[in-house]
């Protein structure tokens, strides 16, 4: 009851020139109403959440219970979906397949195209670079789809994780240079000028001066990356086969018309989405900026 | 230190773009030994323009785009508001907002397969309640299957509205806030004739970038509705997929291809000149 009151006395706070303009209320109403908004806020957000939670909650069910005709929230709690896909079936390859590719195109989108956003953070040209840049993060996957399966299937190289990596690579390494060009942008560059005089090169200002400044960003761009690769499905759908399918593309192929393991199923996309939204929350500040491709940054 | 970027650009985006714009003038199928690549000229294009599917593929992406935008739109303006005034719980709700947008695209259509799923989903259960559908199930009717992913959609990219709002009230200038304030505008008047108007072209940045995405919508529909009942729920790009990786139909699928390249083309130069604008205001 203490913490309510003074949580009540900081809205007060807050909220005080505007109250006692319009009037106020009695303190008790106040409360109230403060109370029930808070509730019907809880439920909403609950109920915007329940498409995930159904997710989770039917991989821990066994058949039955999927199947069951009342609404249930009380069942006893089963891993067998996670043990049969992950330990029977081979879903923990495809893990490895997600994990392996995410972490190659995000090092070498990072290594190549971080100088790259620097420099061109530093240049009033380039104009033309990054409009190319924006248009190929925008450019549906479909368009590079068809000619990647093509070049690849006459290479020979499909079902490489060579092919996806360069696949991959179309959209993190613009994503990359619109980002890091943003975080670039925030450092004065009376910085730069002040390593050139202490006797740094080009690359020496880069890597000795700049880079540790924008080390947050680049940590938040390394992490969309990752999260950016390994939520990708059209390339994966088109360029992989049975070695390196990643997690997105396995999980269609346990939905069939007949026979359907849905909690498999349900146990497969909890663990694709589980690593994604842990990291969510440490990337917060930069979601905005992530979300655009780098284009806008919240700050 | 641009060019190794360039030079890896050039190898994986440039070159298949050149590559696909080429065989757009071919006839090109790889389990067709009749198409091995001839030239055929502009044919695919005619095609293309005679082709009652794609303009069917065309309008239903139209539909969805400006449908989904606008719900988002005025759905997210409202919360990013909402957001913008809570004081305590602002960072609380905004983490828990934004776990859609950041969910694999697949596991969301997942997730919505589960929820809408005609022998044991509980909104399928609860719009049945409700008495709004039957005993089929709403991705059996066309119309339904056509709102379901427009509710999807909104689901997902509705904070992203919300968010973008926030960012740009919480740059709004004070001092002109303030002036308003002093001046007696309500919290009405303050919010639809000041702060709006700060805040159009975020908004309108926003806009741009949520068509873009919208128009490539790929992975929910595939494991949705593959684009049924029909085609009722046949975006341009689940198309274009039918078309070159069920039919295999490559040449015909690069020439589609080429030319929703043109479309985002234009629409990547109006975001720019957007984004530069607001740059040199700054």
């Amino acid at each position: 009851m203490t913490s309510m009151s003074t949580v009540t006395n900081t809205r007060a706070i807050v909220t005080g020139r505007r109250d006692r303009e319009s009037g106020l209320p009695p303190r008790s109403r106040r409360r109230i109403v403060a109370i029930v908004t808070g509730i019907v806020a809880a439920v909403l957000i609950a109920v915007y959440l329940s498409p995930i939670v159904w997710l989770v909650l039917t991989s821990f069910k066994d058949r039955l219970d999927i199947f069951s005709s009342a609404p249930t929230l009380l069942f006893t709690p089963t891993l067998d979906n996670y043990i049969e896909a992950f330990v029977e079936k081979g879903f923990t390859d495809n893990l490895v397949n997600s994990a392996v590719v995410g972490v190659i195109s995000t090092l070498i989108a990072l290594v190549v195209g971080v100088p790259a956003a620097y420099s061109l953070s530093r240049i009033s040209k380039g104009e033309g670079f990054m409009m190319a840049l924006l248009a190929a993060r925008l450019l549906p996957a479909m368009v590079l789809a068809v000619p990647l399966f093509v070049l690849a299937s006459s290479l020979g190289m499909r079902d490489t994780y060579f092919a996806l990596i360069a696949a991959h690579l179309t959209f993190a390494l613009p994503f990359t240079v619109w980002m890091m060009r943003g975080f670039f942008l925030a450092v004065p560059t009376s910085l730069d000028e002040a390593a050139r005089l202490d006797g740094c090169g080009e690359w020496g200002t880069f890597g000795r001066v700049i880079l540790p400044i924008v080390r947050p960003g680049l940590a938040a761009t390394a992490i969309f990356c990752l999260i950016n690769s390994w939520n990708e499905f059209l390339f994966a759908l088109v360029l992989t086969g049975r070695h390196t399918q990643t997690l997105p593309v396995a999980i269609p192929s346990l939905i069939t018309p007949i026979g359907t393991s849905w909690g498999q199923v349900a146990a497969v996309g909890t663990v694709t989405i589980l690593p994604v939204l842990i990291i969510a929350f440490i990337v917060q500040k930069h979601i905005v900026a992530g979300m655009t491709g780098g284009a806008i940054s919240a700050e | 230190m641009q060019a190794p970027s360039l030079l890896i650009l050039l190898v994986v985006l440039a070159f298949p773009l050149v590559y696909s714009l080429s065989l757009s003038f071919q006839s090109y199928s790889p389990v067709d030994p009749e198409a091995q690549g001839q030239w055929i000229g502009l044919d695919n294009y005619v095609r293309m323009l005679q082709d009652t599917q794609f303009g069917q593929a065309i309008l239903v992406t139209l539909a969805y785009v400006v449908l989904a935008v606008a719900l988002e739109t005025v759905l997210g303006t409202a919360i990013g508001v909402w957001l913008s005034r809570l004081m305590r719980t602002r960072r609380l709700v905004t983490s828990f907002l934004l776990l859609p947008m950041i969910a694999t695209p697949l596991v969301v259509g997942l997730m919505f397969s589960f929820g809408l799923n005609a022998q044991f989903g509980y909104m399928t259960e609860t719009l049945q309640w409700l008495g709004l559908v039957g005993e089929a199930g709403v991705l059996d009717s066309p119309a339904g299957a056509f709102a379901a992913l427009v509710a999807m959609d909104v689901w997902e990219w509705t904070p992203f509205i919300a968010l973008m709002v926030l960012a740009g009230l919480s740059a709004a200038p004070q001092a002109q806030i303030q002036a308003a304030q002093m001046d007696g505008c309500n919290t009405f008047q303050l919010y639809w004739h000041v702060m709006l108007p700060m805040i159009k072209p975020v908004i309108g940045v926003a806009i741009l970038f949520r068509a873009t995405e919208a128009i490539r919508q790929f992975d929910q529909v595939y494991i949705l509705t593959g684009g049924g009942p029909g085609s009722a729920t046949t975006v341009n790009d689940i198309f274009q997929y039918r078309v070159s990786f069920t039919a295999f139909d490559m040449s015909y699928g690069a020439a589609l291809g080429i030319a929703t390249f043109l479309v985002v083309s234009v629409l990547a130069w109006v975001l720019f000149r957007y984004l530069n604008r607001k740059g040199e205001q700054r």
